[in-house]
């Protein structure tokens, strides 16, 4: 194996492993989720209103759309246009921050509807998944910005790097989309 | 921050750069080792004191006990009783195992035994312990706050560890504290199981690899995958402590839709009995080697010991739910996790008959190394087999929660780790520091170890089998356990003798690291290839990367003509 190779390879283990931590994390609270949801006499519990699904669907929408800029930066860094590349990156983590923004008034918006953190298994899981999606989307921000930091011509294995991110950013976007589906959809 | 495969890193020169802050897995393998060492100290501490209340209910501690518990004028008070057994299990596993077998000899040994310079990421290691140093901060501190540290025992179940069982901050702090750590453990995964796929040696397949770094190999796939489950555990009870979440809070003080506390245990034990093996394997990986070197003979069916070891790692992950028999589990699901719980004893059967193997008829060296690693082979051996008793239900709705139980993990998790630690630092340690440990001190600290070790752990069993529950304060206000009073005696002592002589091993280190004899470049005469270079090695390990040619255990080869009973892994294996 070349020493490129190599140091690909190592990248690439690194960022999956990464990965399947994370998203072991995210399946054990799923799987706490599904015994408690399919343990209760009704969902959701008595006396307890489902969120109104128009800022969740915006953040979906919002958080789609940053992976598909995530995407082009990949796109022209494999062809070498690495200032599109930056023009994408800039609109990766704007509407990546627009998302956040709508996770913010989301929660706003349960509270004004009375639905608090200590109101029932409802609102901890509602409340306790978005909390803990957005920790893990601080980190891929902060991933981000190393991206945007390295993003240059002179920077060894590039593509790797930027396929990681890239990665990472996609794999927030499911554990997103699948919390979607769940949480507010269902 | 990857590191490249053939490039020297610049040897440090500052004392922060070269001590403190080092990226040098040989530097933060010692970190480790202190570490570890320091927190078994800790928690042999809590151990004893948690004995002297057994055996003696209502006595003032000697020595120390006024200065420790001043308000009840010595005796072990019943709060502070329940944060001892706590504590004691955390540190002993998160805080001492954990650092000493995988993060010290993890570090040390994998990328030497592979032929490497250093891990895949020498700043994801740096950081891996200074999370783990903070970890340990966090849960020390935890121990001076009023209402004192987390008292709900090491396996943290609600209600005990939520706030209506334990209102003070050292719950919170524990949890913090366990989740600083998991992050911790998966920087280290990450960083071992990509150099060890990475950065073997030219030449070096999978099954060249020494059994130690196939045991720590597989140690940090499971801590990759399993370690996170832990920590969505304890985000959840963080927040049921801090932000008023009703996860594991059930009934009345659930106010609308129920939580659930038995959802912490199926977490918990998704992650712990993984967790189990996260433990024992790198002490099996260990021992493995040790056997075939000092018996001077090839590993009997190092590839079946490779494979079994494999094997149960994946059939851990499916057996977790023997430890909650008791949870008004559905009989049909019950007699799953019983019969694959009893699967687990095939693969464990293959690779102790292989130790077997490997020992029989060869010529062994009473070295202090073998003497714990055959040590290992019988505790484990009895652990193994208490282990059916406990992994049967009908046998296990008796004998849970009971000092069997205690007895049984001991013997395990604790006996077999602990020697298997012991044997490695005393094999390695010429390596790692240039100089021998004392021979004569070694072998009276396996003796002084060893007898002791039997008296507390058997005499555990003796009593759970006469029904004494584990976490009582004063089991002896029950009448029928009365009886049990001099067994409980038996196993204080014998702890005390045990701590006494572990004092033995700390002079032999200290004595041993500042004027011990100069340590040859392959004092046990093995040819892996940590032993072809200097002890110490220099900092950039090996100066050409050696080529690997053939397995780690070739000893006594009748075909060898260079006048030793072995040959390094750098050499064509010698044939007839």
């Amino acid at each position: 194996m070349s020493t490129r190779g190599r140091s690909e390879l190592q990248i690439n283990l690194a960022t999956n492993i990464v990965i399947i931590s994370m998203a072991m994390l995210f399946a054990t609270l799923f799987m706490g989720y599904a015994i408690y949801r399919s343990s209760a006499p009704v969902w959701p519990p008595m006396g307890v209103q489902r969120v109104s699904l128009l800022l969740p669907s915006l953040s979906t929408v919002v958080l789609f759309i940053s992976s598909f800029f995530c995407y082009q930066v990949s796109v022209s860094t494999k062809k070498n246009e690495l200032s599109k590349g930056h023009k994408y990156l800039n609109l990766t983590i704007l509407f990546g921050v627009g998302f956040m923004v709508l996770q913010g008034l989301l929660w706003n918006q349960m509270k004004s509807s009375g639905l608090f953190v200590s109101s029932g298994i409802f609102a901890s899981i509602t409340y306790a998944f978005t909390w803990i999606h957005f920790a893990h989307m601080v980190a891929g921000l902060l991933a981000l910005l190393y991206l945007k930091k390295i993003l240059k011509p002179e920077t060894v294995n590039l593509l790797t790097k930027t396929s990681s991110v890239e990665n990472f950013w996609y794999f927030l976007e499911i554990v997103w989309i699948i919390m979607f589906i769940t949480l507010f959809v269902f | 921050m990857s590191g490249g495969y053939n490039e020297i890193h610049p040897e440090p020169t500052t004392f922060w750069s070269k001590y403190i802050f080092s990226f040098d897995h040989k530097v933060i393998a010692k970190q480790f080792l202190w570490y570890g060492i320091f927190f078994l100290g800790v928690g042999g501490l809590m151990a004893l004191l948690i004995r002297w209340t057994l055996a003696n209910p209502g006595v003032p501690v000697p020595l120390i006990g006024n200065i420790l518990f001043s308000g009840s004028g010595g005796v072990v008070p019943p709060d502070t009783y329940a944060m001892l057994f706590t504590m004691h299990g955390t540190i002993m596993i998160f805080y001492a195992i954990t650092p000493i077998l995988i993060g010290a000899f993890g570090n040390y040994c994998i990328p030497l035994m592979i032929g490497a310079r250093d891990m895949a990421f020498p700043l994801l290691n740096m950081l891996s312990f200074w999370f783990a140093f903070l970890s340990g901060a966090v849960l020390l501190l935890s121990l001076f706050i009023p209402q004192g540290a987390a008292a709900g025992g090491w396996t943290s179940y609600p209600t005990l560890s939520t706030l209506i069982g334990s209102p003070g901050a050292g719950q919170t702090l524990w949890c913090v504290a366990i989740f600083i750590f998991g992050i911790s453990s998966t920087m280290g995964a990450v960083n071992y199981v990509t150099t060890v796929i990475t950065l073997r040696a030219p030449g070096m397949g999978y099954f060249d690899m020494p059994l130690t770094v196939w045991g720590l190999w597989l140690t940090a796939i499971l801590n990759a995958i399993f370690v996170p489950v832990l920590g969505a555990g304890v985000i959840l009870l963080i927040l049921d402590r801090v932000f008023g979440t009703t996860f594991f809070l059930a009934g009345a003080s659930a106010t609308s839709g129920s939580g659930d506390p038995v959802l912490f245990q199926h977490v918990f034990w998704i992650f712990g009995h993984p967790e189990v093996y996260i433990l024992i394997l790198p002490a099996w990986g260990i021992v493995s080697d040790l056997l075939s070197f000092f018996s001077r003979k090839p590993a009997f069916g190092a590839k079946a010991t490779a494979l079994s070891m494999t094997s149960i790692s994946i059939l851990s992950t499916l057996v977790y739910g023997h430890h909650m028999f008791t949870t008004q589990m559905s009989p049909l699901l019950t007699q799953s996790f019983m019969t694959l719980t009893m699967t687990i004893s095939i693969p464990s059967a293959i690779f102790f008959a292989n130790w077997l193997g490997t020992i029989w008829k060869g010529s062994i060296r009473f070295d202090s190394p073998m003497l714990f690693s055959l040590g290992v082979v019988f505790v484990f051996g009895l652990g193994g087999l208490t282990g059916l008793h406990l992994g049967t239900t009908t046998t296990d709705l008796f004998l849970h929660d009971t000092y069997f139980v205690v007895g049984h993990f001991h013997y395990t998790m604790a006996a077999s780790v602990l020697l298997g630690g012991f044997a490695g630092i005393y094999f390695w340690f010429p390596k790692m520091f240039g100089r021998m440990m004392h021979e004569g001190l070694a072998k009276v600290h396996f003796w002084g170890t060893m007898i002791p070790l039997n008296g507390i752990f058997f005499g555990m069993l003796l009593v759970g089998y006469g029904g004494m529950h584990r976490r009582i304060y004063n089991p002896f206000i029950y009448e029928s356990l009365q009886r049990l009073i001099p067994v409980n005696n038996l196993i204080t002592t014998s702890a005390i003798l045990m701590g006494f002589f572990q004092l033995v091993f700390v002079y032999n280190l200290i004595k041993s690291l500042l004027s011990g004899e100069k340590a040859t470049n392959n004092p046990w005469e093995v040819g892996t290839l940590e032993w072809t270079i200097p002890s110490p090695p220099p900092h950039h390990n090996y100066d050409i990367i050696p080529v690997v040619k053939c397995g780690p255990h070739e000893l006594g080869n009748p075909n060898l003509k260079t006048g030793r009973d072995f040959q390094y892994q750098t050499e064509e294996l010698v044939q007839a």
